[in-house]
């Protein structure tokens, strides 16, 4: 709590059913991205690399490999002294029965105890799913330029898009004077992240009144965004233009991943001053065979390839065995395509094997097809 | 486990591998891509649970130093284990001075205070995969005094002008060390790894000591072998020794054959290192690759061939590499054709647009830094 006095909260509890096989096992944070990474370490390293030194994670749903990811903080360079990434699911408490969380503001609520104990001055609010990377602490700057009580992340979307999205009505000078959650004519499209800084003393006020209400659906947006509007309470709009994804279908993860193979990737995860952070593989190089055809990949360490891969994202100790072709795909790790099979438009899960010869998906199919089983090749 | 604690020596100083070693010394050559040459003796160890690691370094310390940090990247015992870093550097005096027993003379209170019975000292030129609990096994079974491990090879070529040899009877008995000259073309070479009790190596460091301020472990060793049991262990799978530049070239530029990265990279062996957290590497349209090991964070838009690659190296467009050691972040322009080259790491290399060496000479060396 040393650097900026804020404490990082991540909501991480979502399943993100519309990402099918995918999040069988697995919350939608800890689903893979861009070769070597979760979703997770986006936010997480984002707070690391923002002077964040406290995170909490909110986990519920198949939270078992989740919390065991996050709470190894080292991985992020969060284990410092004073500094830690604590999990923290739903637990029993001595003075009222065991409730799981019962939305976004409940998740933080029944963690007053935990935020009480670094005593912050500002609480930083996020989701574990979304792709971006973003400097916290120039937000926070806003926040206390504006003398605000929240701060609301925001960001420009098409405005044929606006109605999907809960949309924040500004006025000239950035104060948040309406919100609206999905509106069918919207009268602006700033698109709130998803992303908040609270003044803790103003939040903890309207949490617990929020706890009590029977009325409440425990939400930041349905509940406490229009409780602090209601309350005359300072609310200002921090704008953020650059790269961000909310990947909640096959489709748009597809295309989160492929993002990153354009000539000039606007996530950019080179940048040498901004890091993402992950768990790091005892794996050799990635090798490319002396038969191997490579045109626009991006692949990572413990790869193996030997055919032809083309628009392709590999995870870590994906296997192309000889003659076999991967275009248009993402392979999660360890995905073992084996001789002559041909892969098109496709998202692999984890571990799957394509036997040899396999013909899977097809270059002019609507949707991208999730591989989550075994295919079998010839005998 | 394990009865023993491990020693790590510095190459011995009858080794230079040209260019690169102006930088740093051999522990901190790069190898297959995103490892150091430490990396393997140290993963070697850690898997063989020995966690009680002494790491000798001559020469420019820092960036071994900053490489091995606390240990912790090798998933040695962050309680019970411990990495311990010994600095030792006479060579300005004179480099015949910077011998493992001078090094070992200077760290005899740490040795003492060890409780481990037994001792594994291995170097970091040499690459290999071993179990050394196992061998430490076979060495107590054997009921020898001391027992070297060594490796048979058949066309014994440059690389190994330098290092000791072997000579055993029938029952691998040891009865002579001798430094191989290039006459014979089969050989046992000394891997420089022993095993005995702590308590004989003491002594053998104090009695060379006393003999010679210019004597080897190897020396004292090669001079007992009439009086103690000495007996040689043969070593097989993937070994690579790193006496000269050619000798490193062509070890690291071997492992872009799978077969033979296979015996290195074992599924139950893992090899650690220190991670730079670089993202994925980039093959722009266009861009060709065969043939070659690539690690993170690079960027590639020209043609590369027959070639290992460190981490974060661009390769600009048209550009062509062939038969290559590039370490991480070398930065080759485009339209560059770079053939038959170890290149340092951050060398950058715009205006030379033409550098080839002849394939069948040692390779040519880039400077670190360096601008062309």
């Amino acid at each position: 709590m040393s650097q900026s006095n804020m404490l990082a909260m991540i909501l991480a509890g979502g399943r993100g059913s519309r990402l099918k096989d995918l999040t069988n096992k697995v919350a939608k944070p800890a689903v893979y991205f861009g070769g070597k990474y979760r979703i997770i370490d986006f936010p997480l390293s984002n707070c690391a690399n923002s002077g964040i030194d406290v995170v909490g994670v909110l986990t519920q749903y198949e939270s078992v490999l989740l919390n065991s990811y996050v709470a190894a903080g080292r991985r992020w360079g969060l284990d410092s002294k004073d500094s830690g990434v604590f999990v923290l699911p739903p637990r029993e408490k001595a003075d009222e029965g065991f409730n799981v969380y019962r939305g976004t503001a409940d998740a933080i609520s029944q963690n007053i105890d935990f935020i009480d104990n670094y005593g912050p001055e500002y609480l930083l609010v996020l989701s574990g799913d979304h792709i971006y990377k973003m400097d916290y602490d120039k937000m926070l700057d806003y926040h206390k330029e504006m003398n605000a009580d929240l701060t609301v992340g925001v960001r420009p979307v098409p405005w044929k898009e606006a109605s999907r999205f809960g949309i924040m009505n500004t006025d000239g000078e950035g104060h948040i004077t309406e919100f609206q959650e999905k509106p069918k004519e919207p009268k602006s499209n700033l698109a709130s992240m998803g992303i908040y800084i609270f003044t803790w003393k103003a939040l903890r006020k309207v949490l617990v009144a929020d706890m009590k209400d029977p009325n409440s659906s425990h939400d930041f947006g349905n509940d406490v965004i229009p409780n602090f509007l209601n309350a005359g309470k300072t609310l200002v709009a921090y704008q953020f233009t650059d790269y961000w994804k909310d990947v909640g279908t096959i489709d748009s993860l597809w295309e989160a991943n492929m993002d990153l193979l354009g000539s000039k990737s606007e996530l950019n995860l080179n940048d040498q001053t901004w890091k993402i952070y992950t768990d790091d593989a005892s794996t050799l190089p990635q090798y490319i065979g002396p038969e191997a055809e490579v045109d626009c990949a991006y692949i990572t360490q413990g790869c193996r390839v030997d055919g032809l891969v083309r628009n392709s994202v590999l995870f870590t100790e994906s296997v192309i065995g000889k003659g076999a072709k991967v275009i248009d795909t993402v392979l999660m790790p360890g995905v073992v395509v084996e001789e002559g099979a041909t892969v098109t438009r496709a998202l692999v899960a984890e571990g799957v094997r394509i036997g040899k010869g396999a013909v899977v998906g097809s270059s002019d199919s609507e949707n991208i097809l999730l591989v989550a089983k075994r295919v079998k090749g010839e005998e | 486990m394990a009865k023993a604690f491990g020693i790590i020596t510095a190459a011995s100083n009858r080794f230079r591998v040209e260019g690169l070693q102006d930088y740093r010394p051999a522990g901190s050559f790069s190898f297959a891509g995103r490892f150091r040459l430490i990396d393997f003796p140290v993963s070697n160890m850690s898997n063989s649970g020995i966690d009680r690691i002494l790491v000798y370094i001559s020469g420019n310390p820092r960036s071994l130093a900053e490489h091995l940090g606390t240990g912790r990247n090798y998933n040695i015992n962050s309680k019970r284990g411990k990495l311990q870093l010994l600095f030792h550097d006479e060579g300005n005096i004179n480099p015949i001075y910077n011998t493992d027993i001078a090094c070992f003379m200077e760290s005899l209170g740490i040795i003492d205070r060890i409780h481990q019975e037994y001792v594994v000292i291995a170097p970091c030129n040499m690459v290999y995969v071993m179990n050394y609990d196992e061998l430490l096994g076979r060495h107590i079974e054997s009921g020898a005094d001391i027992s070297l491990l060594y490796h048979r090879v058949d066309a014994v070529n440059d690389t190994y002008l330098g290092c000791n040899i072997l000579n055993l009877n029938r029952q691998r008995g040891v009865h002579s060390i001798a430094t191989n000259d290039g006459s014979a073309k089969e050989r046992n070479i000394f891997m420089d790894t022993y095993v005995m009790k702590k308590d004989l190596f003491v002594h053998l460091v104090k009695e060379a000591a006393s003999i010679s301020s210019v004597y080897h472990l190897s020396q004292i060793v090669a001079d007992k072998c009439e009086d103690l049991d000495i007996r040689g262990i043969h070593h097989k799978g993937y070994f690579a020794a790193i006496t000269n530049l050619k000798s490193y070239y062509e070890s690291c530029l071997a492992l872009t054959d799978g077969e033979q990265s296979k015996t290195l990279f074992l599924p139950d062996w893992p090899i650690y290192t220190s991670t730079s957290d670089s993202c994925p590497t980039q093959y722009f349209k266009g861009s060709s690759v065969r043939n070659s090991l690539i690690s993170n964070g690079c960027s590639i838009e020209g043609s590369v061939e027959h070639s290992v690659f460190g981490r974060g190296i661009n390769v600009g467009k048209g550009a062509v590499v062939k038969n290559c050691v590039v370490l991480s972040y070398a930065d080759i322009g485009p339209g560059v054709h770079v053939e038959n080259q170890v290149i340092d790491k951050w060398a950058k290399i715009r205006r030379a647009t033409e550098i080839i060496s002849d394939p069948d000479k040692a390779p040519g060396y880039i400077r670190r830094d360096d601008m062309l």
